[in-house]
């Protein structure tokens, strides 16, 4: 691709994904309601609907969490307060999150550009030198249909998509501690990212300015916990003053927690806690978190060298076994894969992964259809559908990941290069 | 174990593989007609039977007769001094006569705009409320002033009415009964279901004043022969292909044929004797209309919501009077007031090939499948094709010693941007037909769709001679064959999608696109002659020729009934048509004409193609 990227081109891009977004919001109206009800979009922990009705309470000063249907971070509620009424000027709403869009974007970009994918720190890849300009990795972002839908569903994980693309982008610009404060935003939204902590602590360490490192990465690691922490407290105790008392804990990251709202989603835990019996259901959520967190240690220290790929690997991985997984997840693991262009040649699943995951696109809601509204169908058609789903998802994480391995096996074996590998 | 890998690992690498897939492909459509056509037979076809315990069909006396005849000549004699007026007039006489037997009547109006047409009318409804019940369930009894094909349902009417007033006077009910009058078959019902569900646009359709509780089942009745009757007709096609629970069917066939003795018939196939060809014709039959995904009769529109419905329309010349009718539509009453949840029971996919024989979706599904894995097949077949070297590096260094250990893996690089971009084009541009036809009026349908026709027989070759001539590259074989399989890809999702949602339909694209698996980039002038000439035999736009041809009408009456079926039922059956099937053709045709001659034969053809 052409690396050239004039300010007219990079501005070009931007106005165009606004544009489109803006254009779907207007001239489609009934088109974000739609998909705002979508199971595949919004789930319980990131609902635009259910951030409504958090907002309502909250500006009759009730609690939000009252009720049982808010589970999202109570900061969004003096944000979204502060926007005119979303039923009057829905066009406030609307360009709050084009332009959150627009910053992921260009956090993608900057990460893009750093050229850290191809070159980290410890690790120089044979071919780093094909890879996309931050133009093609932004636009691939901002136009990738999952994007757009999960931007018009104004599910409110597009929050969480640009905090930790922004820390990331930080981590790489030698910022950490921007980064850690970017990744405890996130943490806070969602709690999921909390889990990226290691290897983000890892590429900042990798990528900080020489002139003022910190030599020791115990210290540094350290120092970027104990940021995090600060900053989640301080969060935290911005929302209990906000909300008056300590409810929010238990009503989001609790719900996070126990998954008590069944509520389905293209994830693998709904369908499994419905159908448990209930003195099995704490054992397994712990195990379900377990395996979760479990990717986290692994992955950080086999593939050490380079904590951008730990990082795209395990966002992969976290939009197939999260607790509420949703397209935007999706997305965002979508966004970091272009990155790795270099090892795309290795990689050997393509055309199979994309395949099923668009056949699982275009199956979900004809399946959801035939067991909600249809009623012709039951929810294991949904199931099937959302197991499908996961299976593209992780050939690709899989794919991805044998592809990054095989590359640095070829330096470390130069002779073995282009040659078929075999189990002994 | 690990033998028999090495050599499956080993055949991967075979050349031959990849010839393989056309033949698969191919195999896969044979295989996918001849698994319908051996429906019908006994061993794969099921016998009929009632599921759900509670229906009870023709296990309790009815007792309309009587009397009632007499209460029927009244209202017939009533009924036929309104032919001809308005509707409005009809139902300013209806609605007292309703309001006379005790029970509360409301009235809607709806207008929709189609075509260039309205369609407007004022439906007049009545509930019954169940003496046994609180309001939460109701069955509706429906008689629309005209069915669809306009007759006037001169018997159908006073027969409602009767009915009415005698499910007034007993005291069994569990659920209301609603009647509802509709001024037409289609547009009518759909109006009044859409507001009794609140899914209604308020700009086109009022909403209802009354309503009652969740609807559990619906019986219209479309009665307009003058004479004794022999056999009723059982009309079950809904909207877009769906189906009533087949509980409601067998039930009907029991209570008319087991306790009435009046026969039934289905799809029009007034004469069944049960063999094999009028088993398949019986089915075919079904698929097709399935297929079309219009509303066939005032039943239609309920099929959507989950109520279970069908038509009745007595036929045929026999000895059965009106009132033989309206115990049949008692019975059925009786046995869905019986209901204590929803059908569920039975099946909601099956294809009916006789009144007591059907096959379920288990049975006949993998023909749909087969048929659009066929496109799957190719697709992949076409991506691994050119993933290898290009042609001209075919022989491979394979003389090495130890093939075993060291044959290489190599995979050329393929530029994805350009088919990417050309199957994403051509798929937006499938918009433009779907709006055209769908909000033109009728007096410019003609007009347009020669225009249409006429460009559209144009457009493969301005694409492919873009792609030839425009990029700075010239377009490879590999791309072409990557626009192939991408659009095949596609073709092959989205009828795989719609065979879960509507299976004849499905099949019907699946089979007419089939050709499209196997037409290759042509090398030479004649093969491409050739290959357009078939290529424009099946387009879509030949098709709904032919097929408007062959059941007599013409082609402006084809796409009015398609655009009134999209903007009044929400028929997606043009979505199908212009956004799947029309995309997935131009993009063959551009595969088609994009071939270039071939390298020995020199670059001189290269000028006459343009």
């Amino acid at each position: 691709m052409d690396a050239k990227v004039t300010p007219g081109r990079t501005a070009g891009l931007y106005a165009g994904a606004a544009v489109l977004r803006l254009a779907i919001f207007t001239l489609l109206p009934a088109l974000p309601d739609l998909l705002t009800g979508r199971v595949e979009i919004s789930t319980p922990v990131t609902s635009f609907k259910r951030l409504q009705e958090g907002l309502f309470l909250y500006n009759h000063n009730v609690s939000p969490y009252d009720g049982g249907v808010y589970h999202q971070a109570p900061l969004l509620l003096p944000l979204f307060s502060l926007l005119p009424s979303f039923t009057s000027l829905p066009i406030f709403t609307y360009l709050l999150y084009i332009a959150v869009d627009l910053l992921s974007a260009g956090a993608l970009w900057r990460i893009a550009d750093s050229g850290e994918a191809g070159s980290s720190a410890l690790f120089t890849s044979p071919r780093r030198e094909k890879r996309w300009s931050g133009f093609v990795v932004a636009a691939a972002f901002l136009l990738n249909p999952f994007t757009v839908a999960t931007c018009i569903g104004r599910s409110t994980s597009v929050f969480t998509t640009c905090a930790i693309l922004h820390a990331i982008a930080k981590a790489v610009s030698g910022a950490p501690f921007g980064a850690m404060v970017a990744l405890s935003f996130a943490s806070y939204l969602s709690m999921y990212p909390l889990l990226l902590l290691p290897p983000l602590v890892l590429l900042a360490y990798d990528r900080q300015r020489p002139e003022r490192a910190t030599k020791s990465a115990l210290q540094f690691a350290a120092v970027s916990a104990s940021t995090v922490a600060g900053v989640v407290g301080v969060l935290f105790q911005m929302s209990y003053l906000l909300t008056g008392s300590w409810e929010f804990l238990p009503s989001t990251y609790g719900v996070q927690l126990t998954l008590s709202d069944l509520t389905p989603n293209v994830g693998l835990w709904w369908y499994f806690f419905i159908e448990m019996f209930d003195s099995f259901r704490s054992f397994f959520l712990a195990v379900f978190w377990l395996h979760l967190s479990s990717y986290v240690g692994g992955l950080t220290v086999r593939i050490r060298r380079q904590p951008l790929v730990v990082l795209t690997l395990l966002l992969g991985i976290f939009a197939i076994f999260k607790p509420y997984p949703s397209i935007s997840d999706m997305a965002l693991f979508l966004a970091l894969v272009p990155l790795h262009r270099h090892v795309f040649p290795l990689m050997r699943y393509t055309f199979v992964s994309a395949a099923v995951i668009m056949y699982a696109t275009c199956l979900g809601p004809a399946f959801y259809h035939l067991w909600i509204y249809a009623g012709s169908g039951n929810a294991n058609f949904f199931y099937a559908v959302t197991l499908v789903w996961n299976l593209g998802l992780s050939l690709l994480v899989c794919d991805l990941m044998f592809a990054v391995l095989r590359d640095e096996w070829e330096v470390e074996r130069p002779e073995m290069a282009g040659k078929e590998i075999r189990q002994i | 174990m690990p033998r028999l890998l090495a050599s499956a690992l080993q055949l991967r690498r075979d050349p031959r593989i990849l010839k393989l897939p056309p033949y698969v492909s191919l195999l896969c459509i044979l295989v996918g007609v001849a698994w319908l056509f051996l429906l019908p037979l006994d061993q794969y076809s099921r016998r009929t039977y009632i599921s759900e315990n509670a229906l009870l069909p023709g296990q309790v006396h009815t007792y309309f007769g009587g009397s009632d005849q007499n209460v029927f000549r009244a209202y017939k004699h009533e009924v036929n001094e309104l032919a001809g007026k308005s509707n409005t007039d009809v139902n300013d006489k209806l609605e007292p006569i309703v309001k006379g037997l005790g029970l509360k009547t409301a009235r809607q109006n709806f207008t929709y705009h189609a075509a260039g047409h309205t369609y407007s009318g004022e439906n007049l409804y009545a509930i019954l409320q169940a003496p046994r019940g609180d309001a939460t369930e109701a069955i509706v009894l429906v008689a629309a002033w005209e069915n669809v094909k306009h007759e006037i349902n001169r018997n159908g009417i006073p027969l409602a009415l009767t009915l009415l007033r005698y499910f007034k006077r007993w005291s069994l009910w569990s659920k209301d009964i609603i009647l509802l009058i509709t001024p037409d078959s289609i547009a009518g019902p759909q109006a009044w279901v859409d507001a009794y569900h609140d899914a209604h646009d308020p700009s086109r359709v009022s909403s209802l004043p009354l309503k009652s509780g969740l609807l559990q089942g619906a019986i219209a009745i479309d009665y307009t022969q003058e004479t004794r009757f022999e056999s009723v007709h059982i009309v079950y096609d809904g909207v877009n292909g769906q189906l009533p629970n087949l509980d409601l069917i067998n039930s009907i066939v029991n209570i008319a044929g087991g306790q009435m003795g009046i026969g039934v018939a289905l799809q029009e196939m007034w004469h069944h004797d049960n063999g094999y060809p009028d088993r398949l014709r019986t089915m075919l039959r079904g698929m097709l209309k399935q297929g079309l995904g219009l509303a066939s009769g005032a039943h239609s529109s309920f099929i959507p919501y989950h109520v279970d419905a069908v038509t009745l329309r007595p036929f045929g010349d026999g000895w059965q009077d009106e009132m033989a009718m309206g115990r049949v539509v008692e019975g059925s009453f009786r046995s869905l007031n019986n209901l204590l949840e929803h059908l569920h029971q039975s099946f909601f996919f099956y294809l009916l090939m006789q009144r007591e024989r059907f096959v379920s979706i288990g049975t006949y599904l993998p023909s749909a499948m087969l048929v659009a894995a066929n496109f799957t097949i190719m697709a992949i077949a076409l991506w691994v094709k050119t993933g290898q070297p290009a042609e001209g590096a075919a022989p491979k260094t394979k003389t090495e010693t130890n093939t075993t250990t060291t044959t290489t893996t190599t995979t050329a690089e393929r530029d994805l941007f350009l088919p990417l971009g050309v199957v994403a084009l051509i798929q937006s541009l499938s918009i433009i037909p779907l709006y055209l036809f769908n909000h033109a009026p009728e007096s410019t349908l003609t007009t347009l769709f020669i225009a249409f026709t006429a460009l559209n027989t144009l457009l493969p070759q301005v694409l492919s001679h873009l792609l030839t001539t425009l990029p700075t590259t010239p377009t490879t074989p590999h791309q072409f064959n990557l626009i192939k399989s991408f659009s095949l890809l596609l073709l092959g999702m989205f009828l795989s999608t719609l065979a879960t949602l509507n299976f004849s339909l499905a099949l019907i694209t699946g089979l007419l696109a089939s050709p499209l698996s196997f037409l290759q980039p042509c090398q030479t002038r004649a093969g491409k002659v050739a290959a357009t000439a078939l290529l424009n035999a099946v387009s879509p736009t030949a098709v709904l020729l032919a097929g408007a041809a062959y059941w007599g009408t013409d082609v402006t009456s084809v796409l009015k009934e398609a655009a009134v079926a999209w903007q009044v039922c929400g028929t997606y059956s043009p979505v199908v048509v212009w956004c799947v099937w029309w995309p997935a053709w131009v993009a063959g045709g551009v595969v088609v004409l994009g071939g270039r001659p071939g390298t020995p034969r020199g670059v001189g053809n290269k000028e006459k193609m343009g």
